[in-house]
């Protein structure tokens, strides 16, 4: 096995999987744990990624695979703070938008919660997140369709504005 | 950026930065590479019963739970005062020599998986007696742990809430420990019951573990729960099913017209339990018994299990009308299902998947491998 290969690919983007690990899991440590056991099961593949695959998207899709079929029991997340009960509009919009938020998406499926981040996190298409996910394109956007609904009634804030319309039917 | 993104963008730059994952995953990688010889088949023992076969305690979730970003090696020990209520414990198991063709039992040990996700190493559980296991058991809300503490030559229960433990004053060799043995804890950690060697006339062992006082059970009946005060003890073949008090009179078994295994423990209403017959058990019919009365209530055609496979046991029930049922399938693991003995309905709670390895569940005799 190719060990530099492997400890140069990870040095270079394990901050950047631990991001969508944190946005998955929603807490640090178990994200660390999740991306720590995906990454031993690619060190195991790693000569034949290096070869002819491409190592981070084989991670990341094993990393969203994982984690909807995670068995482990996951800390439920207790966020530190209800967001203030503001009546017009708060003075930093956007941490109130991140508590809301937060607090929304451990409300979600895990499948729902994967097809949110792939899609309006990780940029990827409707076609590019069933590759990930290993489903049809049509789970996707059913996929989709509920994690939206579901942030309607979660975080009415968030998804207020025309432009997140504009997202979810954007290919 | 709408608003959604934004959100997600600011949750992903509070992520902590993380030291070099690399090397934590070489450490693991080539650990993996090194269990894989272990024989798992080893863990998974038959218990023969009523002429069938229930494959034993090989459950293990699919993710690698133990492995966390400090790697294997470095899980901490179970510390003293409260950890959480526990979720599960797993034994890792021997490894095979290749050379002495033998099985190491030397680095094998119970490891306690807390609610919350911890895992810790329980040092102190006894986990081999030579070549058989020792189980650890957990009450059914998950609240206390009794394992066998060799060096105290006896059971210890910890409650995992508040941290005080207690060591049983009845004492067990090591040596009476046998293939098969069991372990069952009540859901106060009050009592527990401990059978040396399952399937076998040597008598188990009902411990009262605050009282320090024992009192010795007919090696005919295993042992299923200690529920609600009462030890749920069923003799194979029969059938024989007895419910009986941890303290005071000890009433009598009631017998079922029929050879029933997989016996959960008794419904909320302490008047129903559910079990397989073994004559129907290839059609996947559970049957729902009055066990009170050794009449049956109802039976019910599994619809909607996988195709390949077969029952592998039931638990714990979940409400008044569901109850656990698991279901071996084959390559494609264990799977738990919640049963509506009203109506049949399945609701799919959990798959395991993976090699085999034996896992004690909270209110599950431990041991047995019924599940």
């Amino acid at each position: 096995m190719d060990h530099e290969g492997f400890r140069e690919f990870v040095l270079a983007r394990q901050q950047a999987l631990m991001r969508t690990a944190c946005l998955l899991v929603g807490d640090p440590h178990l994200a660390e744990d999740l991306l720590q056991s995906v990454l031993i099961n690619v060190a195991g593949k790693w000569d034949r990624l290096a070869r002819t695959g491409n190592p981070e998207a084989y991670t990341r899709k094993a990393l969203v695979n994982q984690y909807i079929s995670w068995r482990r029991r996951l800390r439920p997340e207790l966020p530190s703070a209800h967001p203030p009960d503001v009546g017009g509009y708060a003075h930093d919009e956007e941490t109130l938008d991140r508590i809301v938020l937060r607090q929304a998406l451990a409300k979600l499926t895990r499948k729902q919660r994967a097809v949110l981040v792939l899609r309006f996190w990780e940029d990827l298409t409707e076609a590019q997140t069933a590759e990930a996910l290993g489903c049809s394109v049509g789970n996707v956007k059913s996929q989709t369709h509920h994690a939206l609904a579901r942030l309607r009634v979660l975080a009415p804030e968030l998804v207020r504005t025309p432009s997140l319309a504009d997202l979810a039917t954007r290919r | 950026m709408t608003r959604l993104r934004r959100a997600l963008e600011g949750i992903a730059q509070e992520t902590p930065l993380v030291d070099n994952l690399a090397e934590g995953a070489l450490r693991g990688y080539r650990r993996r590479r090194r269990t894989r010889r272990i024989v798992a088949s080893a863990f998974t023992a038959a218990v023969v019963v009523a002429g069938g076969v229930l494959t034993a305690g090989a459950l293990r979730p699919a993710a690698p739970v133990e492995v966390g970003s400090a790697g294997v090696q470095e899980l901490p020990d179970l510390p003293e005062g409260a950890v959480g209520p526990a979720g599960r414990a797993h034994l890792v198991p021997c490894e095979y020599d290749r050379e002495s063709k033998e099985l190491d039992c030397s680095s094998s040990e119970w490891r306690l998986v807390t609610r919350s996700g911890k895992t810790y190493r329980l040092p102190r559980a006894t986990a081999y007696a030579g070549n058989d296991r020792v189980p650890v058991a957990i009450s059914r809300d998950g609240r206390f742990l009794a394992f066998y503490d060799d060096k105290a030559g006896a059971h210890v229960v910890r409650d995992l809430v508040s941290g005080p433990e207690v060591v049983s004053g009845v004492r067990v060799e090591l040596s009476k420990v046998g293939p098969g043995s069991m372990l069952v804890l009540s859901d106060d950690g009050r009592h527990l019951f401990f059978d040396p060697r399952e399937g076998s006339a040597a008598p188990g062992l009902l411990v009262d573990v605050a009282g320090g006082k024992s009192e010795p059970v007919s090696g005919v009946y295993e042992a299923v729960s200690i529920k609600d005060g009462m030890l749920q003890l069923v003799r194979y073949i029969k059938t024989d099913h007895w419910l009986r008090p941890v303290s005071g009179k000890s009433g009598r078994p009631v017998r079922f017209d029929g050879a029933y295994i997989m016996f959960s423990e008794p419904a909320p209403d302490g008047a129903r339990v559910v079990a397989v017959e073994h004559a129907t058990m290839a059609k996947r019919v559970l049957s729902v018994l009055d066990a009170k009365k050794g009449k049956v209530l109802r039976r019910l055609t599994l619809d909607g299990l996988p195709k390949q496979g077969g029952l592998a046991g039931t638990g714990l029930w979940l409400s008044d009308s569901e109850v656990t049922v698991f279901f071996d399938a084959g390559k494609g693991g264990v799977r738990a299902y919640a049963v509506d003995v009203r109506s049949g309905r399945l609701r799919l709670l959990e798959k395991y998947t993976g090699a085999a390895e034996l896992v004690a569940l909270p209110g599950q005799a431990a041991g047995d491998g019924s599940f």
